[in-house]
């Protein structure tokens, strides 16, 4: 005799109720593991993964079919908290590039379900600790004493950990408040490991014709991201970019201790200031939140136009919102620097954006993308163009614009994802990075949901690249 | 002529302290028996009386050191954290006082430490066991109770695991050899948890 439907219903795998009902232990859990290193090890922990989501979304679409629509919701909502609690889970215990590739799926709050959000972005400040000894062990490692010694004060308890290490909270012998950024032993390897799987689970694209183009955007991630291992680099360049703000600016990057500072420990400056959650959570008036957008915004323009460099690292954990009204911005590991050519084309994208002339924006695009006229190439250049206009237009149209928009938000996003499903990768090796930067910036006004006029701003920061904007005409 | 205890030891302190420099100096595979016998004024005879080759000497130098780790570890104050981090602690204080020997390791691993060895030297021996103490020790203090023997002869081979992948570790300042004993301790603190798991279990189950 076949089986009943409440038989089926019952074969199917449910998720223990206590796995699923708490983020504490896989957390607590995962605070146990140390980084795994080995290639295969990790490959199969990312198929696990990819295999948990997949049943996950499988099993309730199967058990959508006998139920009703009330039903269907709720249970939905459950798969979308066990599809997060998993792939937080395993990405606390891949920490490095997956965790990166975490933070950028969290600027998205609408491609991916809310608890999902929720979920990831606590990757942005609560990885799992690693224990005191191998922390104190680090520090003896990299700056010959212990931290005892080395500084007046030193908090054994993290308070943020990012993806590459954890940060403590520290006084120097001479009085500063410090934060000091500790990297995980081996996370350079870690991320190679990672670049080499995620490669292979690439290959199957290899017969695209985009691939060489994906593979050239691939090394170029993969590069800048062995380079973040790296926190003398870090030091270097948030050093540069400090530089680059003056005090009425309202801005604050931390300034670097380079004493206390290797290639695996970076100490600057402890900014006392809150993520943009708790920032909303107070409920600010519209004018609190447009000021710190327009904050946002100047750094950005600020960032790229003055300092030539991206800021790809965009998520809200490197923003803090300080009580008296300053932005501080931190993390500068994963900066992209533009060389000539690239420059030269992002001023040609500034002139087709500012004059509005169509057939200059058409140019810039085919130039930037490798297009050509060929009709094969028109639906890139259609959505290319799209996307070009979604992320550039609110900057330069000259007047308030309601960032909080879900409809102009989702459109951005469906386009992105359009270029993904459609696999046009074909573009400047440094395109990942501005995407994820100009996303970032989106994601965050969007949060905040600002509604400004960011074309000031932008043109007074876009002197210092000595285009003269009047001369698009 | 008979030699009293007295010059035994001295004789002894000797050879240790010629065999030091040496093997700093010139290295140890290239520093010879005979070297050793000349540089502490001994006949080369004479060295043999006291050890029976020249990892045996090695051996007791390492010894020295390591019974400094252990005199460093007991006069600190009790640590917080877990059994597992403490005995980071502990493994970790090692490697600081073992530095300067780390490249010449592989020598003794391969003989005298190794676990599987039949026959020891007598050094080896004390090392292992004033290192074991101390791990049962820890244990004990932090609530894990006695170690069983296979427990410690667990823990010894993945030790030896570590101070042989440290001795060739090239990574930047060894930095993998401390991910590794991260993983190890894990591995045998999580292997004692899940032991005692399951004789618990087995006891309830039995009664």
């Amino acid at each position: 005799m076949p089986p009943t439907l409440d038989e089926l219903m019952r074969a199917l795998p449910e998720v223990e109720p206590a796995e699923a009902e708490s983020l504490g232990k896989p957390l607590a859990a995962a605070s146990l593991w140390p980084v795994p290193v080995g290639r295969w090890r990790r490959l199969r922990l990312l198929g696990t993964l990819q295999a948990k989501i997949g049943a996950a979304y499988l099993f309730y679409w199967i058990r959508g079919w006998f139920k009703n629509v009330e039903h269907r919701e709720r249970l939905l909502a459950e798969t979308h908290w066990r599809t997060a609690v998993s792939l937080l889970d395993s990405m606390s215990y891949l920490r490095g590039a997956v965790m990166k590739i975490g933070q950028t799926l969290a600027n998205f709050p609408d491609i991916v379900p809310r608890a999902v959000v929720e979920t990831l972005e606590q990757l942005h400040y609560d990885a799992p600790p690693l224990h005191w000894s191998l922390l104190r062990e680090m520090v003896h490692h990299e700056l010959g004493d212990d931290p005892e010694n080395v500084f007046a004060s030193f908090d054994k308890q993290a308070f943020a950990a990012a993806s590459l290490g954890q940060v403590h909270r520290a006084r120097l012998k001479t009085g500063e408040e410090v934060a000091v950024k500790i990297q995980y032993p081996g996370i350079a390897r870690t991320i190679r490991e990672d670049f080499r799987n995620f490669f292979l689970l690439l290959l199957p694209g290899r017969l695209n014709k985009d691939w060489q183009s994906t593979k050239d955007q691939f090394d170029d991630l993969r590069a800048r991201l062995e380079r973040e291992t790296d926190y003398s680099v870090e030091a270097a360049v948030q050093e540069k970019v400090r530089a680059l703000f003056r005090e009425d600016d309202g801005i604050v990057v931390p300034r670097v201790y380079p004493r206390y500072s290797t290639s695996r420990v970076l100490t600057m400056d402890y900014l006392d200031g809150v993520h943009i959650d708790e920032f909303l959570a107070r409920t600010p008036s519209q004018e609190e939140r447009n000021e710190f957008a327009r904050k946002i915004v100047r750094a950005w323009a600020r960032i790229l136009y003055a300092g030539r460099l991206s800021y790809a690292d965009m998520h809200p954990g490197n923003f803090l919102f300080l009580p008296d009204g300053r932005l501080g911005v931190i993390d500068f590991g994963f900066m992209v620097a533009h060389t000539d050519d690239e420059w030269r084309d992002l001023h040609k994208v500034d002139r087709a954006m500012t004059t509005g002339r169509r057939e200059d924006l058409i140019a810039a695009i085919k130039e930037w993308g490798y297009l050509t006229d060929s009709p094969e190439d028109a639906d890139r250049l259609r959505l290319h163009e799209a996307f070009a206009e979604w992320c550039w237009l609110t900057h330069s149209r000259g007047r308030s614009f309601d960032f909080g928009d879900e409809a102009d938000f989702r459109r951005g996003i469906d386009l992105f994802l359009e270029m993904i499903r459609k696999r046009y990768s074909r573009a400047r090796p440094c395109t990942p990075a501005i995407a994820r930067m100009n996303f970032g910036v989106r994601a965050l006004l969007y949060r905040l949901k600002a509604n400004i006029d960011p074309r000031p701003i932008s043109e007074e920061e876009v002197k210092a690249t000595g285009w003269d904007r009047s001369d698009y005409a | 002529m008979r030699v009293n205890a007295e010059t035994k030891i001295e004789t002894r302190w000797r050879i240790l302290e010629a065999a030091e420099q040496l093997f700093a100096s010139g290295g140890y595979e290239a520093s010879t028996t005979r070297d050793i016998a000349d540089a502490a004024g001994i006949a080369n005879g004479t060295l043999f009386n006291y050890f029976p080759n020249k990892e045996a000497i090695l051996a007791s130098l390492v010894a020295g050191v390591a019974a400094g780790i252990h005199a460093d570890f007991e006069n600190r104050s009790p640590e917080d954290g877990s059994f597992e981090e403490v005995l980071f602690a502990f493994v970790a204080a090692g490697l600081r006082r073992l530095k300067p020997w780390r490249k010449h390791l592989p020598v003794l691993l391969e003989t005298l430490l190794n676990p599987l060895t039949l026959a020891p030297a007598e050094d080896a021996v004390a090392m292992r066991r004033s290192h074991l103490e101390t791990v049962a020790r820890l244990a004990r203090q932090h609530g894990v109770g006695d170690l069983p023997a296979v427990a410690l002869q667990l823990y010894w081979t993945l030790y030896i695991g570590v101070l042989m992948f440290w001795a060739q570790d090239s990574s930047p300042k060894q930095e993998d050899t401390l991910g590794l004993l991260d993983t190890s301790l894990a591995m045998f603190t999580g292997w004692l948890q899940a032991e005692k798991h399951s004789t618990t279990h087995k006891k309830k189950g039995g009664a």
